[in-house]
């Protein structure tokens, strides 16, 4: 079979099949309507991805993204019902397809609307179907409102290319066209959607003279921002990075209120501060369930299958566990009290809020945060010096929360630095984070595994289990703390040093310049 | 890709019914199917409402090629194409003879469609010239449609014969009964004797239908007008029994 290339045309709403047929034969069709639900996640990592898939009649279809169209279909696969993650689906072609794109999350609708369809065939004067055409009328929604758009697709047939361009000369003469929005587009623009690259790290518009709290209000309003987009699919229990980036986002302007200091009142940004812990705290547990259950094939996969059945009943637990947790997370986050705690977060830091007096509130956000960052280094390093073989887990647990702080000032403001060399702390910097973290999970994972099989008075077979893999994980936190010295060197070397002072030696050097007088409510 | 024919020397005895409904029967199986009707009359051509092919003038394989490709039209039913009948090709026995390995070249030239195609599915005129021989050597199977009476019994006797003096693979040879009315004894017995002398006999038969000669009315294979006829069920029979693993060997 050869390829023939399809032709996508936009019409005048009039044109149709009759159109065609002074010039060829062939019965008009009957009409087809069909209601598609298009799904994506909510990072939009099918669009992005440039995929598409929507359910229709009972089917899920998996199509390569043609800009606002449908392109080829890749796969398909019968069966109702709603399917949330990949792995509820059931054909391997669709799991294998999916699994990249969509990881851990969850899939939601996004947008549907009413196809009415025209399957045409001309045919030339022996009868012969000489073209396909496919005429769509496509309206939002399921009742298939006002036509948002009117197309038509060309299939020319093998050997009867020069009839498909005919059709198609005399489709163009009556004012079809070839280019325009597709109905995806089109579809989404009129439910008010709009496809949007997600991030935790957005850029935050800073300049080196930006105000201190200009800038620190700008970096926690955007946060803010993200943490509010997650809200909806944590309540409804989408996926788990809902609750993993809204927890994310609470640390992190934890973070940057207390590593900027000097840019609010110190007593109103210690409540600030509280509000933040608890609206994090009473998702801990939730969390901490999320990350066994998200673990838990690879936790079963590193047991010998003997004693994997004595572990599956502690994913049960957890997984009952974390139903009721779920629960209360959400009705919590729905209370009076935390909406009022989070309104007033987005109120204290709105830009119409006047302050108090802060000396570091009008400095150059530059100078300050340079200061910040090369402090937070230099802790670091000296932390560093000390770690070795028998260094008890807490001291390496502090240097990972460093380094975390470190990370974020680096993110903060990294519009600030030169690309280059930011790019090379952040990898060194990303590369010593992850042997710490493979470090604090295995330590902190042992515990945890301990005090369930404490608090649960587990049977033999639990304890069995239990202990088989806080053996394995004692062994990966032994072969983790090895990995450690490797990276502390690297990034604590004599070379990084050298980087972190010719990036901000210059705002270390000056000396701060006197703030003028902030603004008072 | 599988190169199949449609062949006796005998004319008459359902070999174009065969390859229409073979062809539409493979498409249905999922086999992108290529319909090559090399008979003078067209009558395959016919069924599927096509014209004559044009005309190609070329002297080497690789030409040829490219002009029956030029040739192939999509049928109605997709996965399924044809290259229509034309009276050139009575001149490819010509061209042919012209050629180095002059017995060989056809299965070159089909070898050019191996990537577009599953199956290449051949109409045979009811002779024996240098292109039926170059047929004869280009397939991996040769189904030959054979009515229980003793002319077509001895057709089929004629046909093994030139293939053990010309040396070819009887074992391409694959004999089933057309035409069967299982009414008539002498059908009735020659069925029960003749595949027991041709270890390549299909099993399927295809019955005597009233309903295969209206193809010429409809213009379209009987599977897509009476896709569940008796007729139309033997024939997606003898496409399963070709297909299956063992169908292709004797």
């Amino acid at each position: 079979m050869q390829n023939k290339e399809n032709v996508r045309l936009l019409l005048p709403a009039a044109l149709g099949p009759e159109f065609l047929r002074e010039e060829w034969c062939g019965e008009i069709p009957q009409e087809e309507s069909r209601v598609l639900i298009f799904w994506d996640t909510f990072e939009w990592g099918l669009w992005f991805g440039g995929y598409l898939l929507y359910s229709c009649g009972g089917s899920y279809h998996l199509c390569l993204r043609d800009g606002g169209w449908m392109g080829e279909e890749l796969c398909r696969e019968k069966g109702g019902g709603a399917r949330r993650f990949w792995g509820e689906f059931r054909t391997p072609a669709m799991r294998t397809q999916l699994q990249g794109v969509l990881g851990v999350r969850g899939l939601a609708p996004v947008v549907e609307g009413t196809f009415h369809r025209l399957q045409d065939e001309l045919r030339n004067e022996l009868g012969k179907i000489v073209c396909r055409l496919e005429w769509d009328s496509i309206s939002a929604g399921k009742r298939g409102g006002e036509e948002l758009l009117h197309t038509c697709r060309l299939h020319p047939l093998l050997g009867y290319e020069a009839e498909a361009a005919r059709v198609m000369a005399r489709l163009t003469l009556a004012g079809a066209r070839t280019t325009g929005d597709g109905p995806l587009e089109l579809l989404l623009r009129n439910s008010g959607c709009t496809p949007r690259r997600y991030t935790l790290r957005p850029p935050f518009g800073l300049k080196e003279g930006t105000p201190a709290r200009e800038a620190v209000g700008r970096i926690v309003r955007t946060i803010l921002g993200i943490a509010a987009s997650n809200l909806p699919g944590l309540l409804s229990d989408l996926d788990t990075e809902f609750l993993h980036d809204y927890r994310i986002c609470f640390r992190k302007i934890r973070s940057v209120l207390a590593l900027v200091k000097g840019v609010y009142p110190p007593e109103e940004i210690g409540r600030m501060r509280t509000i933040l812990g608890d609206l994090a705290r009473q998702t801990n547990r939730l969390r901490d369930l999320d990350v066994y259950l998200l673990a838990r094939e690879e936790y079963l996969a590193l047991l010998p299958p003997g004693l994997r059945p004595a572990l599956e009943g502690m994913f049960r637990d957890f997984a009952v566990e974390r139903e009721g947790e779920v629960r209360a997370v959400i009705s919590r986050l729905r209370t009076p009290s935390c909406t009022a705690l989070l309104r007033e977060l987005e109120e204290y830091f709105g830009e119409e809020m006047l302050h108090g007096f802060a000396p570091a509130a009008d400095l150059p956000v530059g100078g300050v945060a340079f200061r910040r960052i090369h402090g937070r280094y230099k802790k670091i390093r000296k932390l560093a010096g000390g770690i070795g073989a028998d260094t008890p887990d807490e001291e390496v647990h502090q240097l990972r929360i460093q380094c975390k702080k470190l990370r974020y000032l680096l993110e903060f403001f990294s519009e600030l630095i030169p690309p280059e060399e930011g790019g090379a702390m952040q990898k060194l910097l990303r590369r010593l984070q992850g042997r710490l973290g493979d470090f604090n999970d295995a330590s902190v994972q042992q515990l945890s595994l301990l005090t369930y099989w404490q608090e649960k008075g587990a049977g033999s077979d639990v304890a069995l289990g239990v202990g088989g893999l806080v053996s394995i994980l004692y062994q990966r936190q032994q072969s983790a703390r090895a990995l450690i010295r490797q990276a502390l060197d690297e990034f604590c070397g004599d070379a990084t040093a050298a980087l972190f002072k010719q990036c901000f030696k210059t705002a270390v050097s000056a000396p701060p310049t006197a703030p003028p007088r902030s603004s008072t409510p | 890709m599988k190169i199949i024919s449609s062949y006796s020397i005998k004319g008459g005895v359902g070999k174009t019914a065969l390859s229409v409904n073979l062809a539409y029967a493979l498409r249905e199986a999922g086999e992108r199917t290529l319909l090559l009707d090399l008979d003078p009359q067209g009558a395959a051509s016919f069924y599927f409402r096509l014209e004559s092919a044009k005309k190609f003038k070329m002297r080497d394989s690789q030409s040829m090629a490219e002009g029956l490709r030029k040739n192939i039209r999509e049928s109605d039913f997709p996965g399924l194409d044809l290259i229509p009948s034309n009276l050139e090709y009575r001149r490819l026995d010509i061209l042919l003879d012209g050629m180095a390995k002059r017995k060989k070249q056809l299965r070159n030239v089909l070898e050019e469609f191996k990537s577009d195609y599953d199956v290449i599915l051949m109409d045979c005129p009811p002779n024996i010239t240098l292109l039926s021989e170059n047929v004869f050597r280009a397939s991996d199977m040769i189904l030959v449609p054979v009515i229980p009476t003793v002319l077509s019994q001895r057709t089929l006797e004629q046909l093994t014969g030139f293939f053990r003096d010309e040396e070819l693979s009887a074992k391409t040879l694959r004999p089933f009964f057309s035409m069967v009315q299982k009414r008539s004894k002498m059908h009735r017995e020659i069925m029960a004797d003749l595949p027991a002398s041709h270890p390549g006999f299909l099993k399927t038969a295809i019955p005597f239908s009233a309903d295969v000669e209206k193809m010429g009315l409809r213009r379209m294979p009987l599977l897509a007008y009476a896709p569940t006829c008796e007729a139309a069920r033997a024939y997606r029979a003898l496409c399963d029994e070709i297909l299956a693993p063992s169908g292709s060997r004797p």
